[in-house]
């Protein structure tokens, strides 16, 4: 009974009746550095698409040409607010949080190439790949039309009945190869690795 | 305006019951959702309350990309609700697909091609304090004075 009486002269206080009422955590504020859609800064953007190519969302952003300049724009209900892309934008041109502070501070980037792989089970040898490549025919005019070439240069050529690869490096991923592999046997893929520069003592 | 429906507006106000329904998320959405009900951002002192039981909800919560499985029980669990009821898509699955609309995979987003949906949420996963707005704003434009819009 003593404790009855207790609880309810306890729950009559009007300090706990306006608390119960009218209790309100404080008002929820988004911190600065919430991570949230990456918004553009003054900088311009040279449309090299870095910030497409490395999104891993589909939809998530577009750099579109309006009137006589390129401008990202990011779509939410795809974005998943990762920040790749403002870290992969070389130019700054998109911001978001305090991702630019961090990666000035620790001088990390991204570095990215593209990687050729054939897959010799497919692979029939007839030398499409290294002849529609546009760049093989930029280092070597005089390129077989089976693929074989004399020059160290190319990306790749046919040499002892197979595709060696020699240069991937100067490929730019335009994909031609691909498209004109009537077996799907070779790939390109685009590589990304985050770099971090070592500070000078 | 009738006094009934004035208590009503005042009582649906402080009221809300909100049922969840995930169809086919990373959970990423659900454990948002699950923090709104933690004492940091409280719901319920909105007056805001998960029941998770469709016959009971005001509010339907959509979370996922809808997998095959779903495509015909969403509209099951959204005729359960009694009027007013509103939908509201929480994260980018059930407004885009999100990370899982692409080739080969077993989602048909979005939600909207299933029931109607008031209100949507991008983000992946969006903060509690933007699914907690988004109610908020949502309910009473769909609750207030029902009965009088309806008539
Ligand atoms: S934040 Fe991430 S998901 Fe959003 S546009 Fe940039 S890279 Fe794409
Ligand atoms: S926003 Fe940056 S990364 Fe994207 S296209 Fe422009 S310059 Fe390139
Ligand atoms: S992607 Fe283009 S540049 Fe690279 S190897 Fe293929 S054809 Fe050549
Ligand atoms: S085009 Fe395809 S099949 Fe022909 S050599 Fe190149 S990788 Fe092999």
């Amino acid at each position: 009974m003593r404790s009855f009486i207790y609880y309810i002269r306890e729950f009559l206080r009007p300090e706990w009746l306006k608390n119960f009422f009218f209790a309100k955590t404080a008002p929820l504020v988004t911190p600065s550095y919430f991570k949230d859609y990456p918004t553009l800064t003054d900088k311009e953007c040279t449309g090299c698409f870095k910030c497409m190519m490395i999104c891993p969302a589909p939809g998530g952003i577009e750099v579109l040409r309006r009137k006589d300049q390129w401008v990202p724009e990011i779509y939410p209900g795809h974005c998943i607010r990762c920040g790749l892309c403002v870290e992969a934008c070389e130019e700054g041109v998109l911001t978001s949080g305090r991702i630019l502070d961090i990666t000035r501070r620790d001088r990390t980037a991204f570095r990215s190439w593209y990687h050729l792989e054939v897959d010799d089970a497919l692979c029939m040898r007839c030398g499409n790949c290294c002849v529609s490549c546009p760049i093989n025919k930029q280092e070597d005019p005089q390129l077989g039309s089976s693929g074989t070439s004399s020059s160290d240069e190319v990306i790749m050529r046919i040499e002892g009945g197979r595709v060696r690869i020699l240069h991937e490096e100067k490929c730019t991923g335009c994909k031609t190869c691909e498209t004109h592999c009537p077996n799907g046997a070779i790939r390109v893929a685009r590589m990304v690795e985050g770099v971090h520069e070592e500070v000078e003592a | 305006m009738s006094i009934l429906q004035d208590i009503k507006n005042v009582v649906r106000s402080r009221s809300i019951h909100v049922a969840y329904v995930d169809v086919g998320s990373c959970n990423g959405c659900d454990i948002e959702v699950l923090a709104c009900l933690a004492p940091r951002y409280d719901i319920e002192q909105y007056g805001i309350y998960v029941h998770n039981n469709p016959r009971e909800a005001d509010v339907l919560l959509v979370i996922g990309s809808v997998t095959p499985q779903w495509v015909d029980k969403l509209r099951a669990i959204w005729d359960k609700i009694p009027e007013p009821k509103v939908a509201v898509a929480i994260g980018n699955c059930p407004i885009s697909g999100c990370v899982y609309n692409r080739r080969g995979t077993l989602t048909s987003p979005p939600a909207e091609k299933y029931i109607p949906i008031a209100a949507q949420v991008p983000g992946c996963p969006p903060r509690p304090t933007e699914i907690l707005n988004a109610i908020l704003s949502v309910a009473p434009l769909i609750f207030k004075d029902y009965e009088e819009k309806q008539s």
